[in-house]
C-alpha cells in the first residue's frame, strides 16, 4: 500500500508504474465508495439508535447495543441455530458433492452433459427455491411430504413447516439441494487436476478402491475441499431467503438464523442501530472461519 | 405605497378567488394534463389495487395524468415504504397505508389531505360517506384535526365454513348437542371449540373441523386477537391505541387474567382441535387449506378471500362457502378484526404532484371505480355505493363475490362489531414481532401461557419506552 501512494507521489519507480496506479485510482476511488463507506457506515450505526421512523430521532447509544447483543439469550439462540444449519448443511453438501464429484470423474462417457445436468439447480434464484420448497413441503399437496408420510416417516409430525425439527431439516435439505452441485463443480475441477502416475502406481501395487480414495484422493484434494467449504461456509451464515419465504425463522424460532434477526430488526421493527450491530458479528465471525481455513490451506497444509 | 401594495395582494386574492370560482369541473380535472406528470403508486397487491388498474387508462383520459402502479405483498410493501419514507425520498407519489405499519411511523411526513378539501380548484370526496369506523382507523394518526389517508380497502376477519357440511349434518349435531351450530354471533367460543372436534370426529368429508393462521408471523398475532378480544382483553392502558392512535401508548396489558385466559383457550384450541398444520399456515396457506376442500369445514380469515373461494380455477368450493361474524365474546358481541388501509401522498413530493396525487385519490375513492371494486371481488368503502340501485340488484343475486358477503361485510363493520385490534402506536411492528414470537413459543410448548404472556409485557414495555419511563419516575 505504501508503495502505491509512493507511486502517486512520483516517489520510486516513476514512468510506467506511475501511470499504472494512476489508471486503478478510479476503480479504487469506485471500491472505497460502494464499499468502504457502507462498511464504516454500518460501524458507526452499530453504535446509535437509529429507529428509522420519523418520529424518533437517531442518538448515539455508546456499547448499549453491543451489550444487548451479548446479554440477549434470543441473539445466542440465533447464532446456534445458524451454527446447527452450517454444520448440518456443510456436512451433507461436502460428503455428497464430494461422492458425486467422485462418480463423474470416473464417467468416461457424457461426463459433460451430467456435470451440466448436475448445475442446473444453481441457476435457480435462492427465492424460487424457497418457493419451491414450500410447494414440495406443502401439508395439503407437496409431493414429498405424502411420500414421507406415505412411508411413515412424518409420524407424530403435525406439518413440516410447522414443527420445529421439521422445518429445520426440510431448509437444510432446500439448501443441499440448491448448493451441492457447486461444491461438486469445485471437488470435479481438482480432481481433475491430480497427478495421474501416483493413481497409477498405487493400482500396480495393488490398492483397493476405498484405500485409494482413503489414502490419496482425499489427502491430495485437501485444499480444493477447503476452498469448496470456505465458499459454502460463508454463504451459510448468510442464509436468509429460503427461510424468508418458507418458516420466516418459526416455529417459536426453530429457524431463526442470524441473517433472519437482522432483517427482523431491520426491516420489520425499523431497529437500524441493532441491526448493524447483528451485522458487524455476524461479518467478524465470517472473517474469523475464513481466516482460520485460509491458515489451514496455506500453512498446516503446507507442512 | 403600503396602501398600494395591499391592494395589489387584495386584487390578487379576489382575481385567484374568482378564477378557482370560474373553473369547471372538468378544468379541475384536466390542469395538470400535457405537464408529463408521472404519479408512482406503491400498493398491496389487492383485488382493490386490481380494479384500479384495469381502470387507469380511464383517469388518465381523464385527467393527462399517467399512474405508475407497483403492486406487491405487505412485507415487501412496508419495508420498501420503510426505507424510501425514512431516506425522505420522492419517488412514490401514492402510498398504500400499509394498516398501523406505516400511518403511526410515518404520520409526519404524510400530506394533510384536508387542504385539498379546502382548495377550490380540485374535486373533494365526501368524508362523511365512508365508515367513520373506517376514516378513524386509516386516516389519522393522533391529531384527530389532520387527515392524512382516505379510506382505500377495508380487511375485515369474517367466519368463512362449508355451507354444504354444516347443512348436512345440522339435525345430527343439534340432536347430540342441543343446539343449532349454524356459525355467526350466536356460538360462542367455547362452542366453537366444541364444533371443530364433532366435525373432528364425525365428518368424513373433511380431515379437520377448522383451519388457524397460527405461523410465526403477522397472521399468528391476527388469529390470537379474535380470541384475545373476545376473552375481554386489552392491548394497552391508553384507550388512544384502538381509535386515533398514541405516541405514549402506557403499559402493555397482556398479563392481565382475560389475556392469560384467552391465551390458554387459544393455545388448547391449536393443538388439541385445529387442524395440526395450522402452525404452519399463514393467512394466505390458510386460505388454500380451505379452497382445498378436503381439509378444513371452517376458518377465519380477511373477507377479501371470497373472490378465491368463488373462484373455479382456484378453489373446490365455489357455490359452498358461507359466511358469517365471530363467535360471541364473554361480552356478549362479536368482535371483528378490521385491519383495513388508507391511500395517503407523500409529504416529501413538490406541491404540483401533491395535487395530481389528490385528484387520483378523488378518483379511487369516485362511485364507478367502487362499484368496479366490487366486481372484482372486495366491498367498497364508500356508503353510498351499497345504495346503488345496480349494486343493490348485485347483492340481492350475489352476482359477485363481494355481493354474496357485502349483508355480512355492512353487520361486521357497524361500531359496536368492529374491533381496532392493532395497536396504533409509532413502534407496532416491533411489538407485534414481541408478540407473535412468544405466541409461537407458547404453542411448541417452549413456554406456558402466563410464561409468554409476561414475557410479552416485559418486551413490549421495553420496546415502547413505557419501562424507562417507569424507572426514571422512580
Amino acid at each position: 500500500m505504501s508503495g502505491f501512494f509512493k507511486g502517486l507521489s512520483g516517489g520510486e519507480d516513476m514512468g510506467f508504474r506511475n501511470v499504472e496506479l494512476w489508471m486503478v485510482l478510479p476503480a479504487i476511488c469506485v471500491l472505497v465508495f460502494i464499499s468502504v463507506y457502507p462498511f464504516v457506515f454500518t460501524i458507526r450505526l452499530s453504535f446509535m439508535d437509529y429507529p428509522m421512523i420519523v418520529t424518533r430521532n437517531p442518538i448515539f447509544t455508546g456499547f448499549k447495543n453491543w451489550i444487548r447483543m451479548f446479554s440477549d439469550v434470543k441473539t445466542r439462540q440465533y447464532w446456534m441455530v445458524t451454527l446447527k444449519y452450517a454444520v448440518g448443511a456443510l456436512s451433507l453438501e461436502m460428503v455428497l458433492g464430494f461422492i458425486v464429484a467422485l462418480l463423474l470423474s470416473k464417467l468416461r462417457f457424457l461426463q459433460d452433459l451430467f456435470t451440466a445436468l448436475m448445475t442446473v439447480p444453481l441457476f435457480f434464484a435462492p427465492v424460487l427455491v424457497g418457493l419451491l420448497g414450500r410447494f414440495l413441503f406443502h401439508e395439503s399437496y407437496g409431493i414429498y411430504t405424502y411420500f414421507l408420510r406415505q412411508v411413515g416417516l412424518l409420524r407424530g409430525v403435525p406439518s413440516i413447516f410447522g414443527y420445529g425439527p421439521a422445518a429445520f431439516f426440510a431448509l437444510i435439505c432446500l439448501d443441499v439441494w440448491e448448493w451441492t452441485p457447486l461444491v461438486v463443480i469445485i471437488l470435479l475441477a481438482g480432481l481433475k487436476s491430480l497427478p495421474q502416475e501416483i493413481f497409477e502406481a498405487a493400482q500396480v501395487d495393488g490398492i483397493t478402491t476405498l484405500q485409494e480414495v482413503w489414502y490419496l484422493t482425499l489427502p491430495l484434494l485437501k485444499r480444493v475441499i477447503l476452498v469448496a467449504l470456505l465458499v459454502r461456509t460463508m454463504d451459510v451464515i448468510k442464509y436468509f431467503d429460503h427461510i424468508l419465504v418458507t418458516t420466516r425463522g418459526g416455529p417459536a424460532d426453530a429457524t431463526k438464523t442470524i441473517s433472519v434477526a437482522v432483517y427482523d430488526q431491520a426491516f420489520q421493527a425499523y431497529q437500524m442501530g441493532y441491526a448493524a450491530t447483528l451485522t458487524v458479528s455476524a461479518l467478524v465471525v465470517t472473517m474469523v472461519l475464513a481466516q482460520l481455513f485460509v491458515r489451514f490451506v496455506t500453512g498446516r497444509s503446507m507442512e | 405605497m403600503r396602501r398600494v401594495v395591499g391592494l395589489v395582494f387584495l386584487c390578487a386574492i379576489v382575481l385567484s378567488g374568482t378564477f378557482a370560482m370560474s373553473m369547471t369541473e372538468e378544468e379541475k380535472w384536466t390542469q395538470f394534463s400535457g405537464k408529463g406528470i408521472v404519479l408512482h403508486f406503491l400498493t398491496e397487491d389487492t383485488p382493490a389495487a386490481g380494479a384500479i388498474v384495469s381502470l387507469l387508462p380511464e383517469f388518465e383520459k381523464k385527467t393527462g395524468i399517467k399512474v405508475e402502479v407497483t403492486r406487491t405483498n405487505v412485507a415487501d410493501l412496508v419495508t420498501k415504504l420503510m426505507l424510501e419514507l425514512g431516506a425522505g425520498s420522492s419517488e412514490i407519489d401514492v402510498i398504500y397505508n400499509a394498516r398501523w405499519q406505516i400511518l403511526p411511523a410515518f404520520s409526519d411526513v404524510l400530506v394533510d389531505v384536508s387542504k385539498f378539501q379546502q382548495d377550490p380548484t380540485l374535486p373533494h370526496i365526501p368524508m362523511d360517506d365512508f365508515f367513520k369506523a373506517h376514516l378513524i382507523a386509516t386516516s389519522f394518526f393522533v391529531d384527530e384535526k389532520r387527515q392524512i389517508a382516505i379510506p382505500h380497502d377495508a380487511s375485515t376477519m369474517i367466519w368463512f365454513y362449508r355451507k354444504d357440511i354444516f347443512d348436512k349434518y345440522r339435525e345430527q349435531f343439534m340432536a347430540e348437542k342441543g343446539y343449532d351450530w349454524t356459525p355467526g354471533p350466536n356460538i360462542t367460543w367455547d362452542q366453537y371449540y366444541e364444533i371443530c372436534d364433532w366435525i373432528n370426529k364425525n365428518v368424513p368429508e373433511v380431515k379437520y373441523g377448522a383451519g388457524h393462521m397460527a405461523k410465526q408471523w403477522n397472521s399468528l398475532y391476527c388469529d390470537f386477537s379474535n380470541v384475545f378480544w373476545s376473552f375481554g382483553a386489552r392491548g394497552f392502558e391508553n384507550p388512544k391505541t384502538e381509535s386515533y392512535g398514541a405516541i405514549f401508548p402506557g403499559r402493555c396489558l397482556w398479563d392481565s387474567p382475560e389475556a392469560i385466559e384467552a391465551a390458554k383457550f387459544y393455545k388448547k384450541l391449536i393443538t388439541e382441535v385445529a387442524h395440526p398444520s395450522s402452525v404452519g399456515w399463514d393467512w394466505a396457506s390458510l386460505a388454500e387449506a380451505f379452497a382445498k376442500g378436503d381439509e378444513i369445514a371452517m376458518c377465519f380469515n380477511w373477507h377479501d378471500y371470497m373472490m378465491m373461494f368463488e373462484d373455479p380455477t382456484r378453489s373446490k368450493v365455489v357455490g359452498k362457502v358461507g359466511v358469517a361474524l365471530m363467535p360471541k365474546g364473554k361480552d356478549g358481541r362479536s368482535h371483528n378484526y378490521y385491519s383495513g388501509a388508507g391511500l395517503s401522498i407523500n409529504g416529501y413530493i413538490p406541491e404540483d404532484r401533491q395535487k395530481a396525487a389528490w385528484l387520483f385519490l378523488v378518483w379511487q375513492a369516485d362511485i364507478p371505480v367502487q362499484k368496479e371494486i366490487f366486481k372484482m371481488g372486495s366491498t367498497p368503502v364508500r356508503k353510498s355505493v351499497y345504495e346503488d340501485p345496480e349494486v343493490k340488484d348485485w347483492i340481492r343475486n350475489g352476482t359477485y363475490p363481494g355481493a354474496k358477503i357485502a349483508p355480512v361485510m355492512l353487520e361486521a363493520w357497524k361500531e359496536e362489531n368492529l374491533e381496532y385490534v392493532e395497536a396504533k402506536i409509532p413502534q407496532f411492528v416491533e411489538t407485534l414481532i414481541i408478540q407473535y414470537t412468544h405466541l409461537s413459543y407458547m404453542l411448541e410448548g417452549k413456554e406456558t401461557p402466563e410464561e409468554a404472556m409476561k414475557r410479552i409485557v416485559e418486551e413490549v414495555n421495553q420496546a415502547t419506552g413505557y419501562s424507562k419511563l417507569i424507572e426514571q419516575s422512580k
